[in-house]
């Protein structure tokens, strides 16, 4: 629910209240304040007749008027001044006001009724409610037009903001700039939005400057390394000897710098250094890794089979010879002698199954960085986070399945699925 | 031939200084961006090994002086940045070609023969070595003149070899050089060895000498003995 609509349904809520709650109050005090008035005058005839009374001895006649009925009726005894509603009239059916006193004339004792008809009163409450539902129509239309119109005006800069930092990469290469408004609330959110980006955007860059130079003075000092053993390699006599020993050297820095490449790389895609809207033809890179890999599979007899559909996406061309190269070293590495790969792209689905000794992987872990499934030692544990992560900052979900000794790696090419 | 290693590292600057020389290039070595500028803009030099990261600035910007003075120096950029925005800038200035650092020299090595060879139009495009020849711009290798059908493969083993002759050479560093580093060989090395093997039938049986020999099971070495 949006905050405005929130707002609403409390303010709505609140006012159709405070309306019938001051409605019934303000019905109940006006027809307190007119039924006095007409008590008032009630009092004002039983007075007149009271005069008359002790002036003539008798009481007056009666004249019947449209607003005032007036009947005497002889009682025994002597009763208190009353009011009271009453129905009567000329159609036995008006609303009336009455005061009832008894009165002596003539020695006789008279109860005397003065009645005066409720019409007038009850006319003014209508009137009094039919305005005052009005009233709290109109100002529930004013509300919504307001809402719809105004406030949707008032909230525009708050919502440029939003839109401004949904579409800001931290890759960009411009800060982010809000502009100031002449509203103080967007204004300090967007003053707080570009200092916590610009802090944000100056640690980004240190780590981004950091990674390169941290792979700058790792890679040196392993070049001296690796070149310093290329030297070493030269002097046979000491080869002789120390074959060995060097060979599991030179494969050790092999490691290494393999390793820290692949780091840098996962870093770089975390960070989403690349533009992922380069339009490529999938089939013709799977293909060209799958020649690449052809000696690596004929070494140990592998079958490989390769069914593929022309299909161009949009990605990043060395990303995507990354994934397919990772998911072919897998295939191959995994693989038994004589086993099988097969990879088939069709519909925008890449999917490569390779026959395996291994049981089936443990796929809440397999993405996972440097898992292995504790039967190998091979491979840096790299590679397949590699996949999931490209894959995730490309938004192509990836799945693994297993079957009878096959295990399968997808990748559905498609956005937003 | 001349060449000028920029390179800060010491050791590193040695090592290729070494190397280089042993296989009968002129080096010349400095180690900072200040020197590095003053001889690349006062000599000329067949091929420029350059490191981007340097004290005093970036290698970037000498191949920039190099470009704006028409100078026609072959250029290859080592890099411990392995940034893809670095290597198309680099190359967009005019180098030549990019290696990332930690490489083996004899990569280098075959690199910077390609280089000075693409350079150097009217020198002889032939690779030789005894009598095994290598017709480079047609990619054909013939022994006394007689033609030996090679696959891609054996042609380029064979062309590292030779460039890089008199040298042990790992098998790591054979993978790395045919099959590039995005592939992940696992030191599973089984698939140079059928190379290596039909490379030196084809070669006895065209009637070639021996000069292939496996250096205590970690490499091979091409040589004349």
């Amino acid at each position: 629910m949006k905050l405005f609509d929130k707002y609403n349904r409390l303010n709505i809520t609140a006012t159709v209240l405070t309306f019938v709650v001051g409605s019934c109050a303000f019905y109940f005090l006006l027809r307190y304040i007119l039924i006095n008035q007409l008590d008032e005058s009630l009092q004002t005839e039983q007075q007149e007749v009271t005069i008359y009374v002790s002036a003539h001895n008798a009481l007056p006649e009666i004249i019947s008027t449209k607003g005032q009925y007036t009947s005497y009726a002889p009682v025994a005894a002597t009763l208190p001044v009353s009011f009271g509603n009453v129905r009567g009239g000329k159609s036995k059916e008006e609303y009336l006001r009455e005061i009832q006193f008894t009165i002596i004339a003539g020695g006789k004792n008279y109860l005397v009724k003065v009645d005066k008809p409720l019409e007038e009163t009850e006319d003014l409450l209508k009137v009094i409610i039919a305005v005052t539902v009005a009233m709290i129509a109109v100002i529930l239309l004013m509300g919504y037009i307001i809402n719809r119109i105004v406030i949707r005006r008032l909230w525009q800069p708050f919502y440029d903001t939003i839109g401004k930092v949904q579409k800001y990469h931290l890759a960009d290469q411009d800060a982010l700039r809000l502009a100031q408004v002449d509203v103080d609330e967007f204004s300090l959110l967007n003053r707080s939005i570009n200092e916590m980006m610009e802090r944000i955007k100056r640690d980004y860059d240190a780590l981004k400057n950091f990674t390169g130079q941290a792979a700058h003075e790792m890679q040196t000092p392993l070049a001296v390394i690796r070149t310093r053993l290329d030297v070493l390699m030269q002097n046979e006599l000491l080869l002789e000897k120390n074959a060995a020993p060097i060979t599991d050297i030179e494969k050790a820095v092999h490691r290494l710098s393999r390793l820290y490449q692949s780091l840098l790389l996962l870093t770089k895609v975390e960070n989403r250094q690349f533009e992922l809207n380069e339009e490529i033809s999938l089939d013709s890179i799977v293909a060209a890794k799958c020649n690449e890999h052809t000696e690596m599979a004929e070494a140990i007899n592998l079958d490989m089979k390769l069914s593929l559909q022309p299909t161009t996406i949009l990605f990043h061309q060395h990303l995507a010879e990354i994934i397919v190269s990772n998911l072919y070293n897998n295939a191959i590495r995994y693989n038994k002698p004589g086993g099988r790969v097969e990879i088939v792209l069709a519909d925008n689905v890449l999917s490569v199954s390779n026959t395996s000794d291994h049981q089936q992987l443990d796929s809440s872990k397999l993405f996972k960085r440097f898992y292995r499934d504790g039967v190998t030692e091979e491979g840096n544990g790299l590679g397949l986070s590699i996949v999931k992560q490209i894959c995730d900052v490309a938004g192509y979900p990836v799945s693994y399945e297993y079957s009878d000794g096959v295990h399968t790696f997808r990748i559905v090419f498609v956005r937003g699925v | 031939m001349k060449i000028l290693i920029v390179e800060d590292e010491p050791v590193l600057n040695k090592s290729m200084v070494d190397y280089l020389t042993s296989q009968q290039y002129l080096c010349e070595s400095v180690s900072n961006y200040r020197d590095a500028l003053e001889k690349a803009e006062l000599y000329h030099y067949d091929c420029i090994v350059l490191d981007i990261m340097l004290p005093g600035g970036s290698g970037l910007q000498i191949l920039q002086t190099l470009k704006n003075a028409n100078k026609t120096d072959g250029v290859i950029i080592i890099s411990a940045k392995n940034e893809l925005d670095d290597k198309i800038q680099g190359l967009s200035l005019g180098a030549d070609d990019y290696l990332t650092k930690p490489f083996h020299l004899s990569e280098l090595n075959v690199r910077i023969a390609a280089i000075i060879r693409r350079k150097n139009i009217q020198g002889s495009n032939l690779l030789a070595f005894e009598e095994i020849t290598v017709d480079m711009p047609a990619k054909t290798v013939s022994v006394h003149k007689e033609r030996v059908p090679l696959t891609r493969k054996e042609y380029e083993l064979l062309v590292y070899l030779i460039i890089n002759k008199n040298r042990v050479l790992s098998k790591n560093m054979i993978a790395e050089h045919l099959w590039g580093d995005d592939m992940d060989m696992a030191d599973n090395y089984d698939f140079i060895y059928a190379h290596i093997k039909n490379l030196r039938k084809k070669l006895l049986n065209a009637g070639a000498a021996d000069y292939l020999q496996s250096v205590y099971g970690m490499g091979y070495k091409f040589s004349a003995r």
